[in-house]
C-alpha cells in the first residue's frame, strides 16, 4: 500500500503542545491553537491563562442564561417557594452552566482548575444542599488559582458543605462527626494521619453553626451550641475556651492546609488529574514541596507540573470522564450554543448538555459520595459508558440531537478544497478534531466505516458529503484518541 | 466490496467459531489476553454463553445501612435506652421472636420470611472497625487483606473456571463498576438493558461496516478503556436473548418507582434471558443517615426500607420458578453507632446485619448477639466475619472454593445457607 497523502495546509500544534493542551483545557480546537500561536507559544499562553489575561465574557454571559446561577441563596429559595424553579432544577442549571463554561470559555485553565477543586471539595449538585450549590461553585471558581488555605476556609465554612456533610446544627451535646471526619480524610491529610479521637475533636471544633434547614435556610453561628474546652487534632492543640469557636476553626483549617500530608494529598490528586492514574512518586514529592514552599499557593505548583518530564511522558494516559467526553465532543465538532434556555426547557441544547452527561453515567458534580467522582480509567471504561459515549458521538456527528439552540457545521464545511482524496480528507479531519495528523489505523477504520478507498476523490457531490458525513465524523470521535486526553 | 471488507469477512467467519476463541484465550488470563482476541468480536450471538446453574445477586446498601433498624434487637434494653427518639417500637415489629424483630416496613418480605426463604445474620462485619466509607468499601469488596492487588472477591469468584465471558458478571443500574468486580476477569456494567447496543449499527448499515470498523479501531487499544470497548462489543452480541425477552416484569410483579426497582427488574430480565450471568451486582443508597434517619412516621430510613422491601418482593415474584436458582445477599461497608445523635441520625459504627433471600437460604435469625453498651461512641460489635456468610454462599450455592474467593481466611459455620 502506498503512503497515505496528508493535508498539511491545516495547521496543528507540536505534539508536546497538543499534549499539554489536552490536559489543561476541555479539548483541542483549531481556535485554541490560534490562541496559543498568538500568545507566542504554549509557555506564554499558559502564563496568560494563569494571570487571567483572557476575557471572561463567555462565563458572565452564559451565567445570565440561568437566573439562579448568579442569584443569592435567599433569591434561589424564594424562586423555589414561588414555584418558579425548584431547588433540584437550580442545581441542574448550575451543572449546565459549568458545562457551558468549559465548552466556550477563553479561560480554559481557570475552568479546568475550578473543576478540579470542585471535585476535590465535592458537594453534590443534586438539590440536596438547599439553595447554596451555585454560590458554592462560584466561590470555588473565584479561588481556583489562589491559595488552598483560603479555598479550604471558604469551602469548609460554606453552608453548602455544612448541609451536605451534616455539620449544619451539629451541637456540643452530640457533635455530628460527618464533616469533621471527611475534612481530615478527603479534604486535607488523608487516612493514616489521625485516629478516632482526632475525628471527635475535629467534629467538636466545627460545632456552633445553625442553618434553618427547609425553613428559611438562614445561616448563623450560635456560641451556645459550640463545644468548648481543650481540643487536640494530630499536632494541633487549642484551649478553645471562648464561646465563639470560629477563630479556632480558622486556626485549625490553617494548620490542616499547611500540613505536609495535605501537601502530598493535593499533589497526588493534581498529578493523578493531569499526569496519570498512578503518578510517579518523585513528581508528587516535588509538587508537594512547591506547595509548602509557596504557602499553599497553587499557581507555582501548576507551573512545576506543566514543565515536568513526567507530564510530557504521559500522552493519552487519561480516560475522559463523562463530562469531559461530552464537552470535548462539542468542541471537536465546533458545535456552538446559540440560545439561552427558557427555564425548565429540557430540549434546548444548553440544558440537554446535562442529560448527555447523565447518559454517559455521571452529571458534573452528580457523584453521590463525598469523595468526588473517581479519576481513573477503570471507573470510566465500563460497557455502559463506552456505548453511551459512542451514542452521543454519533448523534452529534449527525447534528441530530440536541437540535434547538445548537449550531452545527454543514457537512460541506469539513471539505477544505473543491476536491480532495479521501485520505487527505481524513488527515484534515484528524488535524481539526484531534489536533494531530491521521494515522494508518484511523484511515483504515475510516475506509471500513464508509466503504471509501484512500485514493477516492471526494467532492461536494460525493455521497460522503451529501449524507454520510456522520459516519466519517463519528470515527474520529469514537477513537481512543478522542476518548482519552 | 473493498479488500479490507473481504479481510473483515474472512476474519469474521474464522473467529466466530467459539472453539478457536477459547484456544486463543487459554494462552493466559486477564486484561492482556482480552486484547489478543480484540479482533474476534462477532456480530451475531454464537451461543457463547452457557446457562448459569445458580445466580448470586449482591445488593450493596451503600453509605452503611443501620442494621439495628432493619432487624431490631428489641430484647436488648440498651437499644431503646440509646435511641430514645429513633428506636423502632417493639410493638410494631414483624416476625418477632424473643430477641429480634423486623422493621414494620419490611412487610412486603414477610411471606418470604414466613416461608423460610429469608435469613438475617446480625453483628456481621469486618474483623476490625473501619469508619471511612471509601476505605471500608475497598476492604469489604477486595476481601483479600493479604494481597496488595486490587482484585475484588466477585472477580475471583467468576475466575474460578475456564469461562471468561464478560456476561458472567454484570452490574446493573450503575455504570461505574464496583470494587468487588475489579480485576483480571472482564465483566459488564450497564445502567439499563437498553444501553446494550452500538449506535450506528442500524438498519441502514446494511454491510455491517459500523461494528466491523469499531472492532478494527479498538482491537489493539491499550488499558482499561480498550478492554471495556472490546467487552462491550462482545457483550452486545451475546445479550440478544435478554433483549428478546418481554421488557415488562412477569408473573404480575409490581416494582416500586426508583432506581432500585429498575435495577432489580433488569436483573430479573437478564436472568430470564439466560445469558450465563452468574453474578449480578446492584447498588442502592445512600443509606448514610447521619441526619433524619427518623422515626416510623417520617424520615429516610422508613421510606427507603419500604422501597427496599417492595423491590425485593417484586423481584422474586418476577422471577417465578427461576427463583429456585437465585440467591440475594445484602452488604454494607459498616454498621452505624448504637446511640442516636442530635440530628435524628446515627454516625459511623461497626457491626451490621446481612440479609439473605431466595435459593438455599435457611430462614430466620442467625449470628451471635454481643450485647450493646450505651455509650456515645459504642458500636454493635462484630461476632461474625462477613466473609463467613459470603463463604457459605459461594461454596454451597456457586460451587466455589472459599480459599480461592477469600484467600487466607478460615470461615466459620453460620448456617444461613443449606
Amino acid at each position: 500500500m502506498t503512503a497515505a497523502r496528508p493535508y498539511p495546509k491545516t495547521p496543528i500544534p507540536t505534539r508536546a503542545t497538543l499534549h499539554a493542551l489536552q490536559r489543561f483545557t476541555a479539548g483541542y480546537t483549531p481556535a485554541l491553537n490560534r490562541q496559543v500561536v498568538a500568545a507566542g507559544g504554549f509557555a506564554r499562553w499558559f502564563e496568560r491563562q494563569l494571570t487571567g489575561a483572557y476575557d471572561d465574557r463567555w462565563a458572565t454571559q452564559t451565567a445570565a442564561w440561568w437566573p439562579s446561577v448568579d442569584a443569592t441563596p435567599e433569591q434561589v429559595w424564594k424562586r423555589h417557594q414561588d414555584g418558579v424553579e425548584e431547588l433540584w432544577r437550580a442545581d441542574a442549571n448550575y451543572q449546565c452552566w459549568s458545562l457551558a463554561r468549559r465548552i466556550g470559555s477563553q479561560r480554559q485553565v481557570l475552568e479546568t482548575m475550578a473543576d478540579f477543586w470542585e471535585h476535590h471539595l465535592h458537594v453534590p449538585a443534586a438539590g440536596e444542599v438547599g439553595p447554596f450549590r451555585a454560590s458554592y461553585g462560584r466561590m470555588v471558581r473565584a479561588r481556583a488559582l489562589g491559595r488552598y488555605a483560603d479555598l479550604l476556609q471558604a469551602a469548609v465554612t460554606h453552608p453548602a458543605m455544612a448541609v451536605y456533610l451534616t455539620n449544619a446544627n451539629s451541637s456540643k451535646r452530640a457533635p455530628n462527626e460527618n464533616l469533621g471526619r471527611e475534612l481530615l480524610e478527603l479534604h486535607t491529610v488523608g487516612r493514616g494521619q489521625y485516629d478516632e479521637d482526632d475525628v471527635k475533636a475535629s467534629a467538636r471544633i466545627l460545632t456552633g453553626w445553625r442553618i434553618g434547614l427547609w425553613r428559611d435556610w438562614a445561616v448563623s453561628y450560635d456560641p451556645a451550641h459550640h463545644w468548648t474546652g481543650p481540643v487536640t487534632v494530630m499536632g494541633f492543640s487549642h484551649a478553645n475556651a471562648a464561646a465563639d469557636g470560629r477563630p479556632v476553626v480558622t486556626a485549625y483549617l490553617n494548620y490542616l492546609a499547611r500540613h505536609p500530608a495535605t501537601a502530598r494529598r493535593i499533589a497526588t490528586k493534581l498529578a493523578r488529574r493531569f499526569v496519570s492514574d498512578a503518578p510517579p512518586a518523585a513528581l508528587v514529592s516535588r509538587l508537594a514541596s512547591v506547595y509548602l514552599k509557596n504557602d499553599t499557593a497553587i499557581v507555582p505548583v501548576l507551573r512545576a507540573l506543566v514543565t515536568s518530564p513526567e507530564l510530557a511522558a504521559a500522552r493519552n494516559a487519561k480516560v475522559r470522564t463523562p463530562a469531559e467526553d461530552v464537552v470535548a465532543t462539542w468542541r471537536a465538532l465546533d458545535v456552538r450554543l446559540t440560545a439561552a434556555p427558557r427555564n425548565g426547557d429540557d430540549e434546548i441544547a444548553a440544558n440537554q448538555l446535562l442529560w448527555q452527561t447523565a447518559s454517559l453515567g455521571l452529571t458534573p458534580f452528580g457523584w453521590q459520595r463525598p469523595d468526588g467522582r473517581p479519576d481513573d480509567a477503570a471507573s470510566w471504561s465500563s460497557t455502559s459508558r463506552f456505548l453511551a459515549s459512542v451514542d452521543v458521538h454519533y448523534t452529534m456527528a449527525g447534528g441530530w440531537w440536541p437540535r434547538r439552540g445548537a449550531a452545527y457545521r454543514a457537512p460541506a464545511s469539513w471539505l477544505p478544497a473543491k476536491k480532495l482524496r479521501f485520505d487527505q480528507l481524513v488527515d484534515h479531519l484528524a488535524r481539526n478534531l484531534h489536533g494531530q495528523r491521521s494515522t494508518p489505523l484511523l484511515l483504515r477504520v475510516a475506509c471500513e466505516a464508509t466503504g471509501c478507498k484512500p485514493r477516492e476523490v471526494i467532492t461536494r457531490k460525493h455521497r460522503i458529503m451529501r449524507w454520510e458525513m456522520p459516519r466519517l465524523l463519528t470515527v474520529l470521535l469514537d477513537s481512543p484518541t478522542h476518548m482519552t486526553r | 466490496m473493498t479488500s479490507s471488507d473481504q479481510d473483515g469477512c474472512a476474519e469474521f467467519s474464522r473467529l466466530s467459531r467459539r472453539g478457536l476463541l477459547r484456544g486463543t484465550l487459554a494462552v493466559g488470563a486477564g486484561i492482556g489476553v482480552t486484547s489478543v482476541y480484540g479482533s474476534a468480536f462477532v456480530q451475531t450471538s454464537y451461543a457463547a454463553t452457557r446457562s448459569a446453574p445458580a445466580v448470586l445477586v449482591v445488593l450493596s446498601l451503600r453509605g452503611a445501612v443501620d442494621g439495628m433498624s432493619l432487624v431490631v434487637p428489641h430484647g436488648d434494653p440498651v437499644y431503646y435506652a440509646a435511641r430514645p427518639r429513633i428506636a423502632v417500637p417493639a410493638a410494631t415489629l414483624l416476625a418477632k421472636d424473643g430477641f429480634f424483630g423486623l422493621h414494620p416496613n419490611l412487610a412486603p418480605l414477610l411471606p418470604m420470611w414466613n416461608a423460610g426463604r429469608m435469613a438475617a445474620v446480625h453483628a456481621t462485619g469486618l474483623p476490625a472497625p473501619n469508619r471511612s466509607h471509601f476505605a471500608a468499601i475497598e476492604e469489604v469488596e477486595d476481601a483479600d487483606p493479604g494481597s496488595a492487588a486490587r482484585v475484588g472477591w466477585l472477580n475471583r469468584l467468576i475466575g474460578r473456571d475456564a469461562d471468561t465471558h464478560p456476561l458472567q458478571a454484570i452490574q446493573l443500574g450503575e455504570s461505574v463498576p464496583p470494587v468487588a468486580l475489579a480485576g483480571p476477569q472482564a465483566s459488564v456494567a450497564v445502567e439499563s438493558i437498553d444501553d446494550m447496543r452500538l449506535a450506528g449499527a442500524d438498519k441502514w448499515d446494511t454491510a455491517g461496516r459500523r461494528p466491523r470498523s469499531m472492532r478494527t479501531m479498538w482491537a489493539g487499544a491499550p488499558g482499561p478503556l480498550g478492554v471495556g470497548a472490546r467487552s462491550a462489543m462482545r457483550a452486545i452480541a451475546d445479550y440478544g436473548p435478554v433483549r428478546a425477552t418481554a421488557p415488562g416484569p412477569a408473573n404480575g410483579a409490581r416494582y416500586p418507582g426508583g432506581d432500585l426497582g429498575k435495577a432489580l427488574a433488569a436483573t430479573a430480565r437478564t436472568i430470564r434471558g439466560d445469558v450465563g450471568a452468574e453474578v449480578i451486582t446492584v447498588d442502592h443508597g445512600s443509606w448514610d443517615h447521619h441526619a433524619d434517619l427518623g422515626t416510623l412516621e417520617w424520615g429516610d430510613l422508613q421510606r427507603m426500607t419500604t422501597e427496599l422491601a417492595s423491590a425485593l418482593a417484586a423481584f422474586f415474584t418476577d422471577l417465578g420458578p427461576l427463583a429456585s436458582k437465585v440467591t440475594v445477599v445484602t452488604l454494607s461497608e459498616f454498621g452505624r453507632r448504637t446511640k442516636e445523635n442530635a440530628n435524628y441520625g446515627l454516625d459511623h459504627g461497626f457491626g451490621n446485619v446481612m440479609l439473605l433471600l431466595g435459593a438455599g437460604v435457611r430462614g430466620g435469625y442467625h449470628g451471635a448477639w454481643p450485647g450493646l453498651t450505651n455509650d456515645v461512641n459504642a458500636d454493635l460489635l462484630v461476632t461474625t466475619d462477613y466473609r463467613s456468610v459470603l463463604a457459605e454462599v459461594v461454596v454451597k450455592r456457586m460451587g466455589a472454593s472459599s480459599a480461592r474467593v477469600f484467600p487466607g481466611f478460615q470461615p466459620e459455620q453460620v448456617g444461613a445457607i443449606a
